[in-house]
């Protein structure tokens, strides 16, 4: 449903050909805000806590790193794991906390994530959810993109095949990765939907983006809970807003997370499926 | 509530036995040259210094004791006639008053210049001459009304481009908007360029902002009352208008002579054309459809129809498209019980729609949304005397709202069938209001009216644990309720009360206070309505908002009334006014409920207003000092917060200059304190490199200053004796110096021209939206 809006406000900015410009604008810096970005899922491999502060709308540098919290994640066993500031010392993961032991979560699992920067405490508590396997990716050449590709030869599509389970109340989250880099149509774009309106049969949804023979084609699907469903419909909202003239005014999205800290802990099942792409001819 | 029914009730029984032996001049007042009734025109009586006015449709009516009297008929733009009477027994008088036609370049003001400004009881009102209307520049060319009342005083507009109003710290919704009676949900054409009120048409459009008469209610803030011309009962005329955007034609004639007659109008844009030849997929029309008819039947019994119906329509290439509109139809028959006693018996409907749909294999659907009204209403005018009238009536609506359904579009659809919950209501309001002329000099007016709302089933409600819980709403219970059985009936009692005090001859001091109460809410958390919003009624969640205000003006006529001035300030408080949570999510919502946070507003502010009605030159000045705030639970912390309408001064000038025969100017200034906006404290990465903000206080700064200055000048060749039409161009310009104007603000990653990210991506930048730079226009007219 939230494709309609998009679809309505991006007509509205057609429909208006409005100019615009860069403007200079007095922001007062709010005071530092610890950022926490966890994900926790059923295949280790993806698996990490990120600490940093927020910082000034001005400022060209990217969210100073918290190196020196303590995180831990514990799940309904009390099974207690502690996360380490990167541990391999790799220059690129600065900020970036990993067990000692990479592991995978479990469905039905309930995790508790506590972080403590300087003296206080951030915590979370996430269910792991099954999530609805990809039944299969297919390959089809998009015509109009075909009329005019942005690059030479990039006009084939992926589809996406689903079941999607009419018994339960499910929310997905979904990435797209050409190559194994994350792809998006518009760079405010999150993937995510409720089944509330969906029905049993998902054939042939189109993802993001378009792909050149030869590419790789990689989908990860992840069960989120109705809380991450709505942290990311707020962040959406949050990404695409024209400024309250149309859409409701900004807003700090909705968390999991206590104390005040922005960001969310996200704990799913996750399912991942990755194709080759070639003529469908 | 009882003691002041009986109160009336004595009041009205002594003013009736006190009038016994007196009889009645009464009638009709039209326009001489196409027989249209004048609404507003002054009756004086000569001998006694006193008078009445002509009522909404027309019809005066005055009680004296026997004996000769001269009576002066006079309204602005017409010549005063007067007529000696003997009234030994009850006289039937229609009158019809002939056209003043303004001697150009002699400013004399002939006849009698109304004192309405200073002598009427009504404040807070606007009256709008459609005529001045046409004369001034317009965007794309377009005279709308609607974009004059964004001018008036005490009315802030939220920019450029939108057709909505805001009125004394009101919200959009707020204002209660009619054509013919008739309700008006979304008054938009293509998103607010123009407003659905084809100038043509229209014979009356008045704003109430404060002191509303009893007989209005259901909005809190404003009445917008635009009633549309009857048609020529003499002859066949028409009209017809070129321009950029849009052509409209319209024509009138007698059915019979002096008894009946039409109009028919209609306009059409027809961007889509230009768009189609130049073989452009996106295409964008709107139309407008009035038509009327009315029958003196004779001077007891009129009877009207008038219909209206407005569409907008918007495709995308053939993938996506949506469309709304509004159709109301108004059956009106007026009656006159005896001479004393005037009627006004409606039959309303009321209908908005709209509808997207998107044309994909899998993802295509078609959703639907639309609200029906239908009313009753009974009023009734009693002319007691030249000191004391009375209005009284009662009003019924049926309301149905139908928030939305889904419709895939194939088989293969990933969507199945869906349907929000339909809402229904049935609204009854009684009211009297008393015009009571206490002494020469102070005259009040007194009432109420009496609201009560029912929300009716069928339907559901659920129940939830919290209901204020929209993350993680838990229905605990299901209350069924069958059709038409009370869901939850909401009962208010609105007093009304305003007074005049004459100073001297040209000035007055008023006061007023009115409560308000508005049981329809709008769905929507951003500042502008858009046509896909949703409307709800009161119900199980949703209070009744409640409004009370104060007013107090100061009313002069200065120049023998060839000016007018007043001066008014206004103190409004606002109860359970409707906002949503931080972060709602008001669209397709099954559990919307949970969004809804009510809670206070508060609104003060003086207006200040000069305007010339007569002569070559004529228009107005108007400044506004106000603000806005609003206070509620669960939204911007429960802070008090600015409203996205707040606007803290407001400056206005309109003019016209008949320059000749030929030529006459118009121009337009506007100038406003930027609107609030939210902006940032901070920003952080999150996720797969989104780049989110950190917000910390809702509209906490201002958008640059709004100004702009529009032009036009319209050129009537001379026509040609033997020619039977005439023919006038006006050219226009819109924001003749260029300003950029702020529309909106949003924040990005800093980008390049071509969209393109500049450097690591962490630099971050605001991008003002602005709408329309210089634009001129013209359009062509010819009148046959």
């Amino acid at each position: 449903m939230k494709n309609l809006y998009k679809y309505i406000l991006f007509s509205l900015t057609v429909f208006f050909v409005s100019c615009e410009e860069t403007i200079d604008i007095d922001t007062i810096t709010s005071e530092p805000k610890v950022v926490i970005d966890g994900v926790l899922t059923n295949n280790s491999e993806l698996n990490f806590i990120k600490l940093s502060y927020t910082r000034g709308f001005y400022s060209l540098d990217p969210n100073p790193a918290i190196t020196d919290a303590v995180v831990t994640v514990t799940d309904d066993a009390d099974n207690e794991v502690v996360y380490l500031h990167n541990p391999n010392n790799d220059p690129s993961k600065k900020g970036y906390y990993y067990p000692q032991t990479p592991y995978a979560g479990n469905i039905w699992t309930t995790y508790r994530l506590k972080v403590t920067v300087d003296g206080v405490d951030y915590t979370a508590s996430e269910t792991m959810l099954p999530v609805t396997e990809i039944d299969s990716l297919t390959v089809i050449i998009d015509e109009e993109e075909m009329e005019d590709p942005d690059e030479e030869g990039e006009f084939y599509e992926v589809l996406f095949y689903a079941k999607e389970p009419q018994d339960r109340v499910d929310h997905y989250l979904f990435k797209f990765y050409k190559n194994g880099l994350t792809l998006r149509d518009f760079e405010g774009d999150i993937y995510f939907a409720d089944d509330d309106f969906l029905g049993e049969s998902i054939s042939g949804v189109p993802t993001a983006g378009y792909y050149k023979l030869g590419q790789y084609a990689k989908v990860e699907m992840y069960s989120i809970t109705r809380e991450a469903f709505i942290y990311y419909n707020d962040l959406s909202n949050l990404l695409n807003n024209d400024g309250g003239m149309f859409t409701p005014p900004p807003a700090n999205p909705r968390t999991n997370l206590s104390n005040g800290a922005f960001g969310y802990f996200q704990v799913s099942a996750v399912d991942i499926m990755e194709i080759e792409i070639k003529d469908p001819n | 509530m009882r003691k002041f029914l009986l109160t009336t009730c004595v009041v009205l029984c002594t003013v009736l036995a006190s009038a016994q032996e007196k009889v009645t001049l009464n009638g009709y007042v039209r326009d001489a040259s196409n027989g249209e009734e004048l609404l507003g025109v002054t009756v004086l009586i000569v001998e006694i210094a006193n008078g009445v006015v002509s009522n909404n449709y027309g019809f005066y009516s005055i009680t004296l004791a026997p004996g000769n009297y001269t009576v002066k008929y006079s309204f602005i733009g017409y010549k005063t006639i007067e007529k000696k009477i003997t009234l030994d027994k009850d006289i039937e008088l229609n009158i019809a008053l002939p056209e003043e036609l303004t001697e150009l370049e002699e400013v004399v003001v002939t006849g009698e210049s109304p004192i309405a400004n200073v002598s009427s009881i009504q404040m807070s009102r606007n009256d709008l001459d459609i005529k001045q209307v046409k004369k001034l520049p317009a965007l794309f060319g377009e005279p709308d009304i609607i974009k004059t009342i964004q001018m008036l005083p005490g009315v802030i507009s939220a920019g450029e481009g939108t057709s909505s109003f805001f009125v004394r710290g009101g919200s959009a919704d707020q204002n209660l908007i009619l054509i013919d009676e008739a309700p008006v949900y979304d008054p938009s054409h293509l998103f607010g360029l123009f407003s659905v009120f084809n100038a043509d048409i229209i014979k009356d459009s008045e704003l109430y902002k404060g002191g509303i008469p009893s007989r209005f209610g259901g909005r809190l803030s404003s009445i917008l009352d635009v009633r549309t011309r009857d048609g020529n009962n003499k002859e066949f005329e028409g009209e017809a208008g070129i321009g950029l955007l849009a052509s409209s034609i319209s024509v009138e004639g007698p059915i019979k002579k002096d008894e009946s007659s039409y109009i028919f109008s209609a306009r059409r844009s027809y961007v889509d054309l230009f768009l189609r030849a130049a073989n452009n997929d996106n295409l964008v029309y709107f139309y407008d459809v009035n038509a009327k008819v009315n029958w003196r039947a004779n001077n007891k019994n009129r009877f009207f129809l008038s219909v209206y119906s407005g569409r907008d329509d918007f495709s995308f290439g053939e993938d996506f498209g949506f469309d709304w509109g509004n159709k109301t139809a108004t059956f009106r028959w007026n009656h006159l019980f005896s001479d004393k006693l005037f009627s006004n018996t409606s039959l309303i409907a009321s209908s908005f729609d709209y509808g997207l749909g998107i044309e994909d294999p899998v993802q295509g659907i078609r959703w639907d949304s639309n609200l029906q009204e239908y009313s009753f209403k009974n009023d009734f005018n009693y002319f007691a005397s030249p000191q004391f009238e009375l209005d009284f009536g009662y009003h019924v609506t049926y309301k149905r709202f139908a928030p939305g359904k889904i419709t895939p579009s194939s088989d293969e659809s990933i969507f199945k069938a869906t349907e929000l919950q339909h809402e229904y209501a049935l609204d009854h309001a009684f009211y009297l209001g008393a015009q009571h002329e206490l002494s020469s000099k102070l005259t009040m007016n007194y009432g109420a009216r009496l609201s009560a709302f029912q929300s009716i089933g069928k339907g559901d409600v659920y129940l939830y644990e919290n209901p204020k819980d929209n993350i993680d709403p838990t229905r605990t219970d299901t209350l069924s309720f069958k059709s038409f059985e009370p869901i939850k009936t909401y009962f208010n009692f609105e007093p009304r009360f305003s007074m005049r005090y004459m100073l001297n001859e040209s000035s007055s001091m008023k006061m007023s206070y009115n409560r308000m109460v508005q049981n329809t809410h709008l769905i929507s958390s951003g500042t502008v309505p858009l046509p896909f919003n949703t409307w709800a009624p009161s119900s199980y969640y949703l209070k009744p908002q409640i409004a009370d205000q104060v007013a107090l003006g100061y009313f002069k006529n200065l120049n023998d009334n060839m000016y007018e001035f007043s001066v008014e300030a206004y103190y409004k408080t606002m109860d359970n006014v409707t906002d949503f949570a931080d972060n709602a999510q008001v669209f397709f919502n099954t559990d919307l409920s949970t969004e809804y946070r009510q809670g206070d507003a508060e609104a003060y502010g003086m207006e200040f207003f000069l305007q010339k009605k007569e002569g070559a030159l004529t228009g107005f000045i108007a400044y506004t000092l106000s603000k806005t705030e609003r206070t509620i639970d669960g939204v911007n912390l429960g802070n008090t917060f600015l409203a996205n309408y707040d606007r803290r001064h407001s400056l206005n000038m309109l003019a016209t200059y008949d320059y000749s025969d030929k030529w006459s100017f118009g121009a337009g200034f506007t100038y406003g304190t930027g609107r609030p906006t939210t902006i940032p404290s901070g920003t952080y990465e999150w996720g797969d490199g989104y780049s989110a903000d950190v917000i910390t206080e809702r509209n906490g700064y201002n958008l640059p200053a709004f100004h702009r200055l529009d032009l036009s000048a319209t050129l009537t060749p001379k026509s040609n004796a033997n020619k039977k039409w005439k023919t006038s161009w006006v050219f226009s310009l819109y924001n003749a110096y260029s300003r950029k104007n702020p529309f909106s603000l949003y924040t990005r990653v800093k980008q390049d021209k071509d969209g393109n990210i500049i450097g690591d991506g962490n630099e971050k930048e605001a991008r003002m939206i602005y709408l329309f730079p210089i634009l001129p226009s013209v359009t062509y007219n010819i009148k046959f």
